[in-house]
């Protein structure tokens, strides 16, 4: 039987990465790329890698004769999070604001074009100029490439997706890493918000919806309506990988937050339960890596609330610090108000640190040996994180479950999981 | 054929309420009042009144040739005492007939015979008072939590006087010798029942499962498996939880209606009879097999050992943090103290933090709490308010 030919449309991709959305994307192709033929067309590549039986195009090198397609080796993801340069002023790695930019219009000259994506920037105040020149250039590739199913990656990629679908009538498969909805709550749902908008009209026009987790697909079907019948859920994985300890010699427990400081992740949840486990018990260091538009706010209330002391606030690490703050933590604590998966948290799982999370996470559905509350319960946030740093019985258990959770979860399973979603397109 | 011996086990925890590590030195009262007094108050009246009425008929009925034996636990029978006294005095009832036989146990239905043999003896004559003080009678013969036994424990209980004990059923305990007969302890002064688990199993388990085979099982049909047990010296030893009618198996799954017409179905067979343990240890029988359990046995999950209740990182640092208390406990020496020691020792609070069966369905049935995390956090949170106590008073 002949493999199925894959039209993958993605935005972040190893070494660009600021969330989950490149890591997952990166995986999941190198996994299906066992079962089908997959060309993947990506606002920025690197020439000088390749992945084996995956086509990789970059629209930076957009017009370059014979320069389109460039394959990238395969390097560990880790040695990709290593080159990439996250410049000082990158304060906002995704902005929240997005939705309510102006509208923009594509750009047509492939100097133009290979300028607008060469910047270490995925995102930036030009991200509506990058997602209207992507429908356009990505929809003209399109019609000289062959293929049996469009798969594409969160809203940005959408409006490609949508106009090839029209272009084609390809089946249209989209897979939800993450919301608006997520991203900044209700407001999303305002009449204002383009990038709800643009959801909404990608799983509508869509066959096939793929969310990264049941509680992700539930979030799509209460907050766009979409039926249930298009959702067919595939988790994340994570790749198995070397971890260490490093001994905490500080004589504090650590716990920490890691991800990006925003509405999303819940740090004023994280600021309430430091508060109240701190009364307690004041053995504690909550360290915080990442950054985002509730820093300030979130410094602010730390101030207020005279635990300042008690905070460290490490701003954006690259992957091998984000290995050394996590071979120390004792717990990893993600309070997040509306998660569509949480890789972090498998990462943090994988260096055997046991982990409390909100149960608006997709991530707690393959996590069973995870404690969770809901997000905005601090007081049952705070006597887990107390349980588990004082009471010796729970550590081991939940961190030799969890280690078998973890074994089960493989990208070769989300690929064939992907593959029987093509099958039941009938390609 | 061979004697049935029907034995019903009643038992209600106190759990815990939900105590977080706020109140730890604030607040001294563990106990889940409201819920307790709730699912008593529920189980009384879908089990124990009209479970007691149906047994106290069917004695009448069939005027004394039908007899039963009931374990009731310590926590349970107190809780009655001060929440039900209808239900004791339905028991009371059931016990002047003269058909029913009650047992001896932990008061706390704790696991102290794993962990402390003073506890453990301490324990089981609180008991025998408590069923003397409740329901006026004199228990003879031992069962232990679960079902749980050890070789080592017949020599326990041979120094307290008891000449007999309960235990599971099952090859790995009798070897080839068949069920259904009186064992004897590897010591050979205690004599052993055995539970017929598959025959117990029937009814409590599998009787409302309608992808069983012999479902919907009849009163004459089960009657017809009994009497093919031709031992007239033999003993077919059908245990189990007593919530078993009305709780565990709905009144509308028939339970009520199978068991009403199971003693006369039964004793069609003229050669049928009903017995006590204390019936059963009047048989003479010059050597009866020996059961032999080197480790801990149970009648509790698919192993039938102890893993339920003391497999985990989390339960055996609670079981051993619990029964290190022992040395101050005693050498205060107050009552209060001693009983909130007690109730903490209660087996139940071990079981709710089993990983292993977190999804079984027998145990997601009992657990008031989402996780076994959940179950071990919050115990050992009381159990740091109740060090705080005991340091203090030390």
């Amino acid at each position: 039987m002949a493999r199925t030919k894959v039209l993958m449309l993605g935005w972040e991709f190893p070494p660009v990465l600021t969330g989950g959305l490149g890591t997952a994307c990166y995986g999941l192709v190198k996994a299906l790329s066992k079962y089908a033929d997959v060309q993947l067309i990506i606002p920025q590549a690197d020439r000088n890698q390749t992945l084996e039986n995956v086509r990789i195009k970059g629209l930076n090198y957009y017009g370059i004769t014979g320069e389109q397609s460039i394959e990238l080796p395969e390097v560990p993801l880790e040695e990709y999070a290593k080159v990439t340069k996250v410049p000082a002023e990158f304060s906002n790695p995704y902005p929240v604001g997005i939705g309510f930019a102006k509208e923009a219009k594509a750009l047509v000259s492939p100097e133009a074009i290979r300028a607008l994506y060469s910047t270490s920037e995925p995102y930036g105040p030009n991200i509506m100029q990058k997602v209207a020149t992507y429908a356009e250039v990505v929809s003209r590739m399109a019609l000289e490439m062959d293929f049996d199913v469009i798969h594409a990656h969160d809203w940005i990629t959408y409006p490609a997706a949508v106009k090839i679908k029209e272009m084609t009538g390809k089946p249209l498969v989209v897979h939800v890493h993450s919301l608006e909805t997520d991203r900044v709550g209700e407001k999303a749902k305002g009449d204002w918000n383009k990038v709800y908008e643009v959801e909404f009209k990608g799983m509508s026009k869509a066959d096939r919806v793929i969310p990264v987790s049941r509680y992700t697909q539930d979030c799509a079907m209460a907050h766009y309506n979409i039926p249930e019948e298009k959702f067919y859920p595939v988790h994340n994985a994570i790749d198995p990988a070397e971890t260490f300890r490093i001994p905490n010699n500080s004589g504090e427990k650590l716990v920490l937050f890691l991800g990006r400081v925003t509405f999303q992740k819940g740090p004023e949840f994280m600021v309430e339960t430091a508060w109240k486990l701190l009364q307690v018990y004041p053995n504690v260091l909550f360290f915080v890596a990442g950054v985002g538009d509730m820093m300030d706010e979130l410094k602010k209330k730390v101030l207020e609330r005279k635990i300042d002391h008690k905070f460290v606030f490490a701003g954006f690490l690259s992957k091998s610090n984000v290995k050394k703050v996590l071979a120390q933590a004792d717990v990893y604590f993600m309070p997040s108000v509306s998660e569509p998966f949480g890789l972090s948290a498998l990462e943090a799982a994988q260096f055997d640190v046991p982990c409390v999370i909100s149960k608006q996470s997709g991530v707690a559905e393959v996590l069973p040996n995870a404690l969770n509350a809901d997000f905005w319960d601090t007081e049952s946030f705070a006597n887990y994180i107390y349980g588990l740093l004082n009471y010796e019985g729970i550590r081991e258990d939940m961190i030799s479950k969890t280690r078998k959770d973890i074994a089960q979860l493989t990208w070769d399973d989300s690929a064939r999981d992907v593959m029987e979603v093509y099958e039941s397109l009938g390609v | 054929m061979a004697a049935i011996c029907f034995y019903f086990q009643v038992h209600q925890p106190y759990r815990l309420k939900n105590y977080s590590f706020f109140k730890i030195g604030k607040d001294h009262a563990y106990e889940a009042t409201a819920q307790n007094v709730e699912i008593l108050n529920r189980v009384s009246d879908l089990c124990y009144l009209p479970a007691n009425a149906m047994m106290y008929r069917l004695i009448q009925e069939n005027e004394g040739r039908f007899k039963i034996t009931y374990s009731i636990t310590g926590t349970c029978i107190e809780q009655l005492h001060r929440h039900r006294p209808d239900v004791i005095d339905s028991f009371r009832r059931l016990a002047e007939t003269g058909c029913v036989e009650f047992l001896s146990e932990t008061y706390y239905h704790s696991l102290a015979s794993l962990y402390s043999p003073t506890e453990f003896v301490r324990q089981v004559k609180l008991h025998e008072k408590a069923m003397l003080n409740i329901l006026g009678v004199k228990t003879k013969v031992f069962r232990n939590t679960e079902l749980m036994y050890q070789n080592g424990l017949a020599d326990l209980l041979d120094e307290m006087g008891y000449k007999m004990v309960l235990a599971e059923g099952g090859r790995k305990f009798l070897g080839s010798e068949s069920t259904n007969q009186i064992f004897q302890s590897k010591n050979e002064k205690t004599k052993v029942l055995p539970r017929n688990f598959i025959l117990s199993d029937d009814i409590a388990f599998r009787f409302s499962d309608p992808t069983w085979s012999e479902y919907p099982l009849l009163a004459d049909t089960f009657a017809s498996w009994l009497h093919k047990v031709e031992d007239p010296n033999g003993c077919i030893n059908l245990f189990m939880d007593y919530e078993t009618f009305g709780e565990h198996r709905k009144q509308e799954t028939g339970i009520f209606d199978f068991m009403k017409h199971l003693p006369k179905q039964i004793l069609k067979d003229k050669k049928a009879h009903f017995a006590t343990p204390s019936d059963l240890l009047k048989i003479k029988k010059t050597k009866p097999p020996v059961y032999d359990s080197p480790a801990w046995s149970s009648w509790a999950d698919a192993d039938k050992d102890a893993s339920a209740w003391t497999e985990d990182h989390m339960q055996r640092d609670a079981l051993r943090k619990i029964y290190a208390l022992e040395p101050v406990v005693l050498k205060l020496g107050k009552p209060d103290i001693l009983d909130v020691w007690g109730k903490l020792q209660t087996s139940d609070h071990f079981y709710y933090m089993s990983t292993r069966y977190r999804n079984d369905a027998t145990h997601q049935s009992f657990t008031p709490y989402n996780s076994p995390y959940d179950a071990y956090l919050n115990f050992m949170n009381v159990l740091s308010d109740f060090q705080g106590i005991l340091k203090a008073g030390s």
